[in-house]
């Protein structure tokens, strides 16, 4: 089953993705910020990145940024999951090379089909 | 207390509200002589300039977020929705779990990204009162209090000022810049209309699943 990298500075919302994603059959490495994610995702391979925008250390679009400059994340789906609704920081997303966008709350049904379909 | 007449009008221009904030009920309170929030079920409000945000609580939950060093700060006004999943769900993981999580990290996630600093958090908390009992409800309260108790704690935030529960609505002022809070119990509501305030909300949350919107670039 595909491997996802949850990355989120909350605790409670960590875990609440995972037990979704887990849920669903998924493997799930955690991380709480994105300095974190980048040194797992460097570490071993993961087929799909789940990340918040605002965390400390080092922020989710920054997080892209590096992941994309990595040959082994070219191409790997990163979706964002976000309290922020805003076009611009959407556009920001875009532009560092999130494959999409996810406005919390989120639905676990939507958010398990929305993977799956970037998972293809 | 009567209005201290040299605060009958603003002392000063009404400073602009934060980004993400405008639709909130904004006015210059004559008696404390200083600009106030004032903030309905299901609404929040974040401050970097010393105004006062006011709400009136009866079953909701406020918590109060600040960073007690550089005096950003905010206040929700929440519930959680009824609970739909079968009773062997983990709560943790509930839509109504969900639904509060959500309210908190809004919350928490505007205080940051205005200037705060998550070890920097000073929690107080207020409402969940067993208000809307006697109508053969469950007490609502009482599962909002439960919620962010064990949100905070699993956060790792503790709360610095909790006054929560009992039989009446509460008026509650909070200083995000200072800390400094000042609380009423309403025990003679003249009006119902903190009641009707949270049958609403109530209403709306458990009518409409609560779900952000989804883009694929």
């Amino acid at each position: 089953m595909a491997k996802i990298l949850a990355v989120d500075d909350s605790a409670s919302m960590r875990q609440m993705v995972s037990f979704t994603l887990q849920g669903a059959g998924f493997d799930v490495v955690e991380a709480a910020d994105g300095q974190e994610a980048l040194d797992k995702a460097k570490s071993g391979p993961v087929d799909l990145v789940l990340s918040d925008v605002n965390m400390p250390v080092m922020d989710g679009i920054t997080l892209i940024k590096n992941l994309r400059e990595l040959p082994d994340y070219k191409f790997t789906p990163i979706l964002m999951l976000t309290t922020e609704s805003a076009a611009g920081k959407k556009s920001e997303g875009k532009q560092a090379g999130a494959t999409g966008w996810i406005v919390k709350p989120f639905n676990p049904d939507q958010l398990l089909n929305t993977i799956k379909k970037v998972l293809g | 207390m009567s209005a201290n007449p040299e605060y009958s009008s603003p002392t000063h221009p009404q400073p602009k509200a934060l980004e993400g904030f405008g639709s909130i009920n904004r006015y210059w309170d004559k008696r404390m002589g200083l600009y106030a929030a004032k903030i309905l079920p299901g609404e929040f409000y974040v401050s970097t300039h010393g105004e006062m945000i006011v709400t009136v609580l009866g079953s909701c939950v406020s918590a109060c977020v600040r960073d007690r060093v550089n005096g950003v700060g905010g206040m929700n006004h929440f519930m959680l929705p009824a609970q739909h999943e079968s009773a062997n769900v983990n709560p943790d993981f509930t839509g109504a779990a969900r639904y509060g999580n959500w309210a908190m990290e809004y919350l928490i996630n505007a205080v940051l990204k205005n200037g705060g600093i998550r070890k920097n958090l000073e929690v107080k908390l207020f409402g969940g009162g067993r208000v809307l009992s006697g109508k053969g409800q469950m007490d609502v309260g009482k599962q909002n209090i439960e919620f962010i108790l064990h949100y905070l704690d699993q956060e790792n935030i503790s709360v610095a000022v909790q006054d929560l529960g009992g039989m009446f609505p509460r008026k509650v002022l909070y200083f995000p810049d200072t800390g400094s809070v000042k609380v009423r119990k309403l025990k003679t509501t003249t009006n119902n209309v903190v009641f009707e305030r949270e049958e609403s909300y109530a209403k709306t949350i458990n009518s409409t699943p609560t779900q952000g919107d989804i883009e694929l670039f």
